[in-house]
């Protein structure tokens, strides 16, 4: 503690330049925190997942060298050996490496709010640093992002705790992922952050006022960012998250920071780049899209043929329409390799193969006659005559028998073998792991790699292949993702992520869908309040029936509920109605007859007569009152010839006047069946007797 | 354990500086001229021969060729890495036959008899060991790199032999050692400048702002101007990556279509290239990578589209009128024999 006084002491007195001086530290997160790239994930880190022949964190390694980081932290947890196996071996832990990498290993980080503590609590970091996971690629030059973030913590005396980097692109740009969709609300001028919000496929969204209230007068409110993941972090950060341990995600972190932002004075801020390339590979849907970008030569200069790991072989060379070819590559006769294809060294292709958009690792053999589109082959896959491969994985040593179609998103995992003679439908996937030992495994999943290894073995012998699932010669079982496992919404569980709905058709359709949700949801709410508050005066009234409560408290407690449930007079006066006309009902049951109804709902009226007239004085009144009871009897029809003993009740009752009702005879019909009730004879009868008793009155009068 | 050390230090730098030639060229790296390159790569080379353990010229010439061949890996695209190790190579050799005190291996290319009698032997006669044979090769070198500090000064000097009052002269992109020959020529005469901005890197804008700074009349036209605009061009003035050993270009894409152009007007064409720029490579075809400027336009169907970004044109030797270079003006047809005389012809395939 006193140690780091000293150095915080010493870092105030010294220039500016000095502390620029400092190392640019950088934490990776060489963990995914959760299981979207299960079952392939379950053999190999996803960190280690080759991309373009190359380990995924490669490239994050790579991405943060050339920005000029010189000491870096890899956080691993799952499979961890794995991954300190590799980082070993690399360039990156060469003595001569200008990023020096440091390999921490844990069993018991859950998430990266738990490295970040870690990083608190061991006191690893001292400056700004860059945190990114170990799935990002990029090519991002982040020293401009950096310079305006330390830029901004010197003058605003380190409120800014954090720059996110965006990269803009378009809505329906393929590398943008549906699920990690987000929409910004920015302060033009700072770039402040404002409110960050994942869309996940809504079509509205709702922003809290307050942001537009205080501070500059320009705001953006964008939906054209693609999140690279990368986030340039103050010290700060880290305990922030010490503090806040339920803090499990940067998400949890950014909406903590914005929500709090007053009480902690705290701001995050944004870089977007236009002109870089930056994307997490979070998903398959992402793999596939990163994987062919990069072919494509997007990431440039991180290209298949610059071989940036300075491996020994893994070179290639690099022809026109984006063909690249490992050494020792052999083509059979006949075989075209379309646009966009890389093969790694030691592969053999047989004649007459059709390759386009495919990514085809070492030591791989493929028969003849082979069609692959957008296939990613890792190593040792042996691939026979005749077999189709549209947008799939096939991962490490998998074995493709004759005549088999892989139609799209299919997951071949880990030696597993297929065929011949199959078609496997869109979205299997296939593992040598049974489903069900995953279950079973679930509490241990953090435990060290050996034992669960030899855990499967025993499993994977004792159950039989099924040969309908996998063909005649095959191994593997259909990995069925469980549904019941972990806390995250069921998008954790899809391999291949939310596919972006290219067709208009299906697209509107989700759209309406959503649109009756949200109504719902909107209106709901206040549904639920009328709702409670009728059942309520309900409750109300019959408690003053049974226990003879005097009708001027009960129009007080009706009153107290009024406000409680914020209704406005007029729904009161017609929810009174309704209740009061429903009474029987409610206590009889709905199978009553007209003449039992009559008889018990007058006596009724009679009794809370004072609570009507409490509520209808104004001529408005009158009429709200009338259709209300219109309303119930167009619904209750069989009991439309109630309704005028009710009126008729009521008018002597003298809660309804003759004007009113006469008003709302002749002016109420709105539609069809309310015209059909003003015919009903009882009621012209009533109305007739009504008008000529007026007469009569105002006759006396005269 | 200062040699350890020594050499501990060399790799690191030699790490280092390949690292930055393969981020080099886009965004991230440092952007540095090809004269900068030039310059590191011999200065890197000064410090090979001075510090790794080597007794005699064959063994430091092998050393020098397995760090030149690593080099050149690192960024195929820029050559001049490549010259500068044929060059140390060449200096290497002529220091050594200096040793031996003969001085026929400097022209030992003038028969066909002698190039096929002798050539087996000399790698063996490497093997002798020269006291001095390091200083003096380390001397060579020094004078390589002022030769190189000096060069664009000597093309600039030469600017009004070619630039006269009131011309109108069209460049292509940007050149450092044409932006120097510009502005060494607007000392004394007035002219005209046609930048035609090269889309879509865009670095004619940027050279347009550095003439106009030192005010010279300068105009920015798009690339699809250029045959338009060459009728009133009084001569084309252009920069360029590498010069072939055919004497032909390739220079930054765009050159092509205005060497065509210069053609068709009969506009004599005028390249201004270094000599570390001459290469002994014979290079056709073309060398892509995208940039991410039609990212936003094209995005919705992005994925359906294919974006390919030419980088280099290959310009062919009989578009070329005039060669400049540091020690002088020469024609295309004579560019062979440059070659011949800066690089040694055993090296030429590292």
């Amino acid at each position: 503690m006193s140690s780091r006084g000293g150095k915080q002491k010493k870092g105030n007195v010294t220039s500016e330049q000095e502390e620029e001086e400092q190392p640019l530290q950088a934490v990776l997160v060489a963990d995914s925190f959760n299981r979207r790239f299960f079952p392939i994930s379950k053999d190999q880190p996803r960190a280690l997942l080759p991309l373009g022949n190359v380990a995924m964190i490669d490239y994050t390694l790579e991405f943060l060298t050339s920005t000029g980081v010189q000491e870096t932290f890899v956080f691993c947890c799952w499979m961890s050996n794995k991954i300190k196996d590799h980082l070993l071996k690399s360039k990156w832990c060469r003595p001569t490496s200008p990023n020096v990498v440091h390999i921490i290993t844990s069993d018991l980080y859950r998430s990266l709010g738990d490295v970040l503590r870690d990083v608190d609590a061991k006191n690893l970091v001292r400056n700004d640093f860059i945190l990114v996971y170990g799935d990002v690629v990029s090519n991002i030059d982040v020293s401009q992002a950096l310079q305006e973030h330390r830029h901004r913590r010197k003058v605003d005396k380190n409120i800014s705790v954090m720059t996110m980097v965006f990269k803009e692109s378009s809505p329906g740009h393929k590398t943008r992922c549906e699920e990690d969709d987000v929409i910004v609300a920015m302060d033009s001028k700072s770039k402040r952050v404002l409110h960050y919000q994942k869309t996940q496929g809504l079509k509205k969204l709702q922003f809290p006022m307050n942001i537009f209230q205080h501070g500059s007068d320009e705001f953006e409110i964008r939906h054209d960012l693609l999140d690279c993941h990368i986030s340039i972090c103050s010290p700060q950060v880290a305990e922030l998250f010490t503090d806040n341990f339920d803090y499990q995600t940067r998400n949890d972190f950014v909406r903590g920071i914005l929500v709090n932002e007053e009480i902690l004075g705290n701001q995050i801020h944004l870089y977007v780049t236009q002109d870089g390339y930056g994307a997490r590979v979070s998903n398959l849907q992402m793999y596939d899209s990163v994987s062919l970008d990069m072919v494509r030569r997007w990431v440039y200069p991180l290209t298949p043929e610059a071989n940036f790991t300075d491996q020994q072989g893994q070179g290639c060379t690099h022809s026109r329409h984006n063909v690249y070819r490992g050494a020792e590559v052999s083509l059979g006769h006949g075989s075209q390799m379309e646009e966009n294809v890389l093969i790694g060294r030691d592969t053999s292709i047989g004649a007459n193969c059709h390759i386009s958009n495919s990514v085809i690792g070492n030591n791989c053999t493929i028969g003849d006659n082979v069609v692959l589109d957008r296939a990613h082959m890792w190593n040792n896959v042996h691939v026979s005559s005749n077999v189709e491969i549209h947008q799939s994985v096939v991962c490490d040593g998998a074995v493709v028998k004759e005549a088999v179609r892989l139609n799209k998103q299919c997951v071949l995992a880990y030696n597993v073998v297929i065929g011949p003679n199959l078609s496997l439908p869109e979205g299997t996937v296939v593992s040598m792991h049974h489903p069900e030992e995953e279950e079973e495994d679930d509490d241990d999943e953090f435990l060290s790699d050996d034992q669960e290894v030899g855990h499967s073995k025993d499993k994977t012998r004792q159950k039989a292949f099924n040969p309908a699932e996998v063909g005649p010669e095959g191994k593997g079982y259909i990995w069925k993702a469980s549904m019941n496992d972990t806390e995250d919404e069921e998008l954790a569980q899809c391999l291949w992520g939310l596919v972006l709905n290219p067709d208009p058709e299906s697209d509107s359709e989700s759209e309406a869908s959503e649109e009756s949700q949200d109504r719902s949801r909107s209106v709901s709410p206040e549904i639920d309040d009328v709702n409670a508050f009728q059942l309520e005066v309900l409750g109300t009234l019959q408690r003053g029936l049974e226990e003879n409560i005097v009708c001027d408290n009960l129009v007080l407690e009706i009153n107290s509920l009024k406000y409680a449930y914020n209704i406005t007079l007029k729904e009161v006066m017609q929810i009174l109605t309704r209740v009061v006309l429903e009474y029987p009902f409610q206590q009889q049951g709905t199978q009553l007859t007209t003449l039992q109804y009559t008889g018990s709902l007058l006596p009724l009226l009679k009794t809370w007569s004072p609570v009507f007239k409490n509520y209808i004085k104004r001529a408005q009144d009158h009429l709200d009152c009338l259709s209300a009871v219109e309303e119930l009897f167009l619904e209750q029809d069989t009991h439309q010839t109630a309704m005028v003993k009710v009126l008729m009740k009521m008018y002597q009752l003298e809660i309804l006047e003759e004007e009113a009702i006469l008003k709302w005879f002749s002016t109420g019909a709105t539609n069809d069946k309310s015209r059909q009730l003003r015919k009903n004879q009882g009621l012209q009868k009533f109305i007739q007797w009504l008008k000529e008793a007026e007469d009569e009155s105002s006759e006396e009068g005269e | 354990m200062p040699g350890a050390d020594k050499e501990a230090d060399l790799t690191e730098r030699i790490e280092a500086f390949l690292a930055d030639l393969k981020r080099g060229g886009c965004g991230t790296g440092p952007i540095r001229g090809s004269g900068e390159t030039a310059r590191e790569t011999t200065a890197l080379l000064r410090k090979v021969t001075a510090q790794a353990r080597w007794s005699s010229a064959g063994d430091l010439m092998e050393i020098i060729r397995k760090e030149g061949r690593r080099m050149t890996a690192a960024q195929p695209s820029e050559t001049t890495v490549g010259n500068m190790v044929l060059r140390v190579l060449k200096i290497i050799r002529e220091e050594y036959a200096r040793s031996r005190g003969s001085s026929e291996e400097t022209d030992q290319q003038e028969s066909l008899h002698k190039l096929l009698t002798s050539g087996g032997l000399s790698e063996e006669n490497f093997r002798q060991h020269f006291v001095h044979l390091k200083a003096n090769v380390i001397e060579a070198i020094n004078e390589l790199l002022t030769e190189l500090e000096g060069t664009t000064d000597n093309i600039a000097m030469q600017a009004l032999e070619h630039i006269h009052s009131n011309e109108v002269i069209m460049t292509v992109g940007r050149s450092r050692t044409v932006e120097a020959f510009l502005k060494d020529a607007a000392r004394k005469r007035k002219f005209h400048v046609i930048v035609a901005e090269c889309a879509p890197f865009c670095q004619g804008h940027e050279m347009a702002t550095n003439l106009s700074k030192a005010s010279i009349e300068t105009t920015v036209i798009a690339d699809a101007a250029i045959f338009a605009v060459m009728s009133r061009v009084n001569k084309v003035i252009i920069g360029t990556q590498t010069v072939l050993a055919n004497g032909g270009l390739r220079a930054v894409n765009g050159t092509h279509t205005v060497a065509l152009a210069a053609r068709h007007h009969s506009t004599p064409l005028i390249v201004c290239a270094p000599m570390f720029k001459l290469s002994p490579q014979v290079l056709y075809g073309q060398f892509l990578r995208p940039h991410g400027l039609v990212f936003a336009l094209t995005c919705t169907i992005l994925s359906k589209v294919n974006v390919h970004c030419p980088v280099f044109d290959y310009v062919p030797p009989e578009l070329i009128t005039l060669f400049i270079s540091n020690i002088g003006g020469n024609a295309p047809s004579y560019i062979y024999r440059l070659m011949s005389e800066l690089y040694h012809p055993e090296d030429h395939d590292l």
